[in-house]
C-alpha cells in the first residue's frame, strides 16, 4: 500500500521538531563564517545516507531491517541492532529530558521537571501503542493543526533581519569539521529517518517523493541557521544555547493579542517531538519483539518507557545531558553510517546473486 | 385449539372469530391491536365473493387467502406478534397466513426533529424500518442498491436492514458486517448500545461508531460513497458506518449552496470544534498557569475581571461548564411548553447574577458562551456530544501544565482519532474510495 505522502509528512515533522532546537547552536559554535558550507555538507551527508539506506531497504521488498539483518545470520543482526536500541534508548532519554528542561526554563518555572517528562512519556506511550498506522495518522493531524503556526512564527521571525550579516559567504577554515558542535549538529539527522527501514512491511512509498521532501527541507536547515545570525550577528548568536528560540522571543508583533511567540513555537515543535519520541518507542519494540517473540508488544513499549522515565529521573542537571549526548556520539555515527551501508550492501549481494540464479 | 387459547390467554387484544365460507367453518386469530379487522374482513369479503363455485378442495379454497403452513404452534405465536392473521379451517392440520391491513402505528413520513436543513430535502426517516428503506430507495434511485435485512434476538426479534451500493461499496466491508451481524444474531438489539456490541464494537468508545442521521438525503450520499446505511426496526434514523472525522463537519445539504459558501461553512464548523476544544482550556491555562503568554495591558485586564473571584481558575470553570450542562440537560428533559423558562433562568443566572455577585469573571461568561455556541455548530447531535466530553481534558490538563497542557491534549485527543477504526477503516479517512481502505 502506497502512503508516501503519510511517510513523507512524518519525516517532515520529526526533521522540524528537531532542527529549530539544537541544530542552530551547534552550527553556529562550531562555524564563525560561511555557514552554508557546514549546513550544506550535513544536509548532502544525510541525503546520500538516506538514498543508500532506501537504495538498500529496496533489494527486500515487504522486509523490515531487522529481517534483512536476521537473513544475514544472527551475530549481524546482534552487531547491528544492539548499538542501535543502545542509540535509540539513549536518543529517547536526552530527548525527553531536554525537552522538559526547556519547557521547564521558558515556561513552566513551577512545575517539577518529572512532571513534565512524565506527560511527554506517557503521551507517546499512548501513540506507540496504538501502532504505526496510527502514529502516521495522529502525524497527519498534528501537521493539520500546527503546521501552519510553525510556518507563522518562521515567517514572523524574518521581522528583524540585517542581511548585511550574510557575509562573509565563503570562508577557506574547515576546521569547523572536527569541532563538537558540528560533529553534534548530526544529531538531528540521525535517528530520524530510521523509521522507513521499520515500516517496509506495513506500507510503501515512492523513494523519489522522500528525495524531494529531503530537498524540501535544506532551505529550512539553511534558515535555522541563518535567522538567528541575521538577527543578532554571529558574536551574539554564538552565545545562546538555543538562538532560533531566543530569535522568536524578540519578535513583537502589535496586533497579536499574545507576548510570547514563542510559546507557539515551542509547544509546536514539542509536539512534533513526542510524535517523534513514539516512533523512537515504537522501533524499539519491533526490536525487541523479535528478540523475545512471546512478549505483547504494548508491554514492551510500557517497559521500555517506565525505563526511559528512571532514566530521565536520574539525570539531575542540564550538564548530564550534555555529556550523555556526548556518550552518543559514536552510537550516533554507527547508526548514521553503518547502518545505511551496510543494508546497501547486503542488498547490493542479494540483488547481484538473484541475477546470478535468474541467468 | 385449546392449546392455542392457552397459550394466548391473558391477552385480552387477542381475538378468535368464528366464520365461515362456502359452507366450510374456520376460525380468524389474530391481535386486534395489530390488525385493522373491520377493513381486512371487508377484503376477505370481497376476495370470497370473486371466488368461483367451483372451488370444491379445501386446499384450494385455502390458498386463495394466502400462505399455507403445517400446525406448528410456536411458528404460530411468532406470527401473531409479527401481527399477522390466521385462518384455522376445521378438522386440517394447516392452517393459512393472511396478510392482513395493520392498523397504522408508525407516524407519517415528517420533517426531521433533530437535525435542521436549510433549503435542503425536507422529508426525514421514522420509525418504521420499511418506510425508511423506502425513503431511501427514492433518494436514490439505483439499480445497485442492495437491501439484506436480518433478525436478531431471541427473546425479542428485532428486523435489521443493511443497505449498500453494490457499485460503489468495498465488498470486503459488507462481508465483515455481514458476518457480524449473523454471528450475534442472539444479540438483542433495542438501542444502539446493543447495536455496537452486537456489531462487535468496543462499548467504551466516546466516539460514536455509527455516523446517525435523520436525513434521506445524508444516507443517500453516504452510499454513493461507498458506505453503509443499518436500520433498526423502531430507530428513526438512518445508522451509517463507518462514522468519519470529516462527517463532523460536512453534510451534503451544504452542496446545495455555492462552492465557496460551502468551503466557509465548513471552515466555519472546524472553527467551532476548535474553539470548543481550545478556549475553556486557554482560559484556564491563561489565567492559572502561564500569564505571561499575554500581552501585559490583556493581561491586566483579565486579572482585574477576576478580581474578588474566590477560588482558583480550574474550579470557576469546571463549576459554570456543570451548570451549563445541567441546563443542556434540563432543556432536553422538559417539555416544549416549559423550556423557555430554563433558557431564561439560565440565562439571568449566566449573564448577570454569577458576575454581580463576583462568583465568577465576566471573561468566563464570554468564554462558556464562545464555547457553548460554537459546539453546536458541528454536525450531528452525537459528534457534538463527544466533543463536549473531550473539552474537558483539556481543561483539567490546561489546569496542570498550562498551554503546554492544551496542546498535550490535543495530541492526546489526535492519536486517540487516529488510533479508532471500524472494520479496518480509519477515523481519519476522507473517503471511502476503493482501494483506500486503510487510509489514514
Amino acid at each position: 500500500m502506497d502512503k508516501s505522502n503519510h511517510v513523507v509528512l512524518v519525516y517532515c515533522l520529526t526533521q522540524l521538531g528537531f532542527m529549530f532546537f539544537f541544530y542552530p547552536g551547534n552550527i553556529i559554535s562550531s562555524a564563525t563564517e560561511g555557514h552554508w558550507i557546514p549546513i550544506v555538507i550535513g544536509m548532502l551527508v544525510n541525503i546520500l545516507v538516506v538514498w543508500a539506506y532506501m537504495k538498500g531497504l529496496s533489494y527486500f521488498p515487504k522486509q523490515d531491517i531487522i529481517s534483512i539483518y536476521l537473513g544475514v545470520g544472527k551475530w549481524a543482526a546482534f552487531v547491528f541492532l544492539c548499538p542501535l536500541v543502545i542509540f535509540l534508548l539513549l536518543v529517547n532519554i536526552i530527548t525527553v529530558r531536554g525537552f522538559s528542561e526547556v519547557i521547564s526554563l521558558v515556561f513552566l518555572e513551577n512545575t517539577p521537571v518529572w512532571a513534565i517528562s512524565g506527560l511527554f512519556i506517557s503521551i507517546s506511550t499512548y501513540m506507540a501503542m496504538n501502532g504505526i498506522g496510527a502514529i502516521f495518522r495522529t502525524g497527519v493531524l498534528l501537521a493539520f493543526l500546527f503546521l501552519p503556526l510553525i510556518l507563522f512564527t518562521f515567517v514572523i521571525s524574518f521581522q528583524n533581519v540585517d542581511f548585511h550579516y550574510v557575509f562573509p559567504l565563503l570562508t577557506k577554515n574547515f576546521s569547523f569539521l572536527w569541532q563538537p558542535g558540528y560533529i553534534h549538529s548530526f544529531s538531528a539527522f540521525a535517528g530520524s529517518f530510521l523509521f522507513l527501514g521499520f515500516i517496509t512491511p506495513y506500507f510503501t512509498y515512492s523513494r523519489s517523493k522522500m528525495m524531494l521532501a529531503l530537498a524540501a527541507l535544506v532551505p529550512f536547515f539553511i534558515l535555522s541557521v541563518y535567522l538567528p545570525i541575521l538577527t543578532f550577528g554571529q558574536a551574539t548568536a554564538s552565545t545562546f544555547n538555543f538562538p532560533f528560540v531566543v530569535l522568536v522571543s524578540t519578535v513583537h508583533i502589535n496586533w497579536l493579542m499574545f507576548d510570547r511567540v514563542t510559546m507557539f513555537l515551542l509547544l509546536s515543535l514539542i509536539t512534533f517531538a513526542m510524535l517523534f519520541i513514539s516512533l523512537l518507542l515504537w522501533e524499539v519494540s519491533r526490536i525487541l519483539k523479535r528478540a523475545m517473540p512471546k512478549a505483547k508488544p504494548s508491554y514492551l513499549i510500557l517497559i521500555v518507557s517506565t525505563l526511559i522515565f528512571a532514566a530521565c529521573l536520574s539525570i539531575s542537571s542540564w550538564q548530564d545531558v550534555q555529556m550523555l549526548f556526548s556518550w552518543n556520539v559514536s552510537f550516533r555515527f554507527f547508526t548514521l553510517f553503518a547502518i545505511p551501508f551496510s543494508i546497501l550492501i547486503i542488498g547490493l549481494r542479494s540483488g547481484r546473486r538473484q541475477k546470478v540464479e535468474n541467468r | 385449539m385449546k392449546e392455542l387459547e392457552e397459550r394466548m390467554g391473558g391477552n385480552d387484544d387477542f381475538f378468535i372469530l368464528p366464520d365461515q365460507i362456502l359452507g366450510t367453518p374456520f376460525v380468524m386469530m389474530g391481535f386486534v391491536t395489530l390488525i385493522d379487522l373491520t377493513r381486512t374482513k371487508i377484503t376477505l369479503r370481497k376476495n370470497r365473493e370473486s371466488l368461483s363455485e367451483s372451488v370444491s378442495d379445501i386446499t384450494e379454497l385455502m390458498a386463495v387467502f394466502g400462505d399455507i403452513r403445517e400446525f406448528d404452534l410456536e411458528e404460530m405465536v411468532t406470527l401473531f406478534i409479527g401481527g399477522k392473521l390466521i385462518l384455522l379451517f376445521e378438522g386440517q392440520q394447516r392452517y393459512v397466513v393472511v396478510e392482513p391491513i395493520p392498523n397504522v402505528l408508525s407516524r407519517a413520513v415528517e420533517s426531521p426533529t433533530n437535525e435542521n436543513v436549510l433549503q435542503g430535502s425536507m422529508s426525514s426517516f421514522n420509525e418504521d424500518i420499511d418506510t425508511n428503506i423506502g425513503i431511501v430507495r427514492k433518494q436514490s434511485i439505483s439499480k445497485h442498491v442492495r437491501v439484506k435485512t436480518f433478525l436478531t434476538g431471541s427473546e425479542q426479534l428485532k428486523k435489521l436492514s443493511l443497505i449498500y451500493d453494490n457499485c460503489h461499496v468495498e465488498p470486503e466491508l459488507v462481508e465483515k458486517i455481514i458476518k457480524q451481524i449473523e454471528s450475534s444474531s442472539e444479540y438483542e438489539i433495542n438501542n444502539l448500545q446493543n447495536l455496537s456490541k452486537a456489531m462487535g464494537f468496543s462499548s467504551w468508545s466516546a466516539i460514536p461508531k455509527f455516523y446517525t442521521t435523520e436525513l434521506p438525503q445524508e444516507a443517500a450520499n453516504a452510499l454513493k460513497k461507498g458506505k453503509v446505511i443499518l436500520f433498526v426496526d423502531r430507530l428513526p434514523f438512518a445508522l451509517i458506518l463507518p462514522n468519519l472525522l470529516w462527517d463532523m463537519f460536512s453534510l451534503d445539504n451544504d452542496r446545495n449552496f455555492p462552492l465557496p459558501i460551502m468551503y466557509a461553512i465548513r471552515i466555519l464548523r472546524v472553527i467551532g470544534v476548535l474553539t470548543t476544544l481550545l478556549a475553556p482550556g486557554l482560559y484556564v491555562a491563561l489565567v492559572a498557569v502561564n500569564p505571561e503568554v499575554l500581552r501585559i495591558e490583556l493581561a491586566l485586564t483579565i486579572a482585574q475581571s477576576r478580581e474578588g473571584v474566590p477560588y482558583p481558575a480550574i474550579v470557576e470553570i469546571i463549576f459554570m461548564l456543570v451548570i451549563l450542562e445541567l441546563i443542556i440537560e434540563a432543556s432536553t428533559r422538559l417539555p416544549r411548553s416549559i423550556g423557555p423558562t430554563i433558557t431564561m433562568v439560565g440565562g439571568i443566572i449566566l449573564g448577570q447574577a454569577v458576575v454581580t455577585a463576583r462568583l465568577v469573571s465576566n471573561l468566563l461568561i464570554i468564554v462558556l458562551a464562545a464555547t457553548t455556541i460554537a459546539n453546536s455548530t458541528v454536525v450531528g447531535f452525537q459528534n457534538s456530544l463527544s466533543i463536549r466530553l473531550f473539552k474537558y481534558l483539556l481543561v483539567i490538563l490546561c489546569s496542570i501544565y498550562g498551554v503546554l497542557g492544551l496542546l498535550a491534549g490535543l495530541v492526546i485527543l489526535s492519536a486517540y482519532l487516529a488510533s479508532i477504526n471500524t472494520f479496518g477503516i480509519s477515523y481519519l479517512n476522507f473517503n471511502m474510495k476503493k482501494g483506500e481502505t486503510e487510509n489514514g
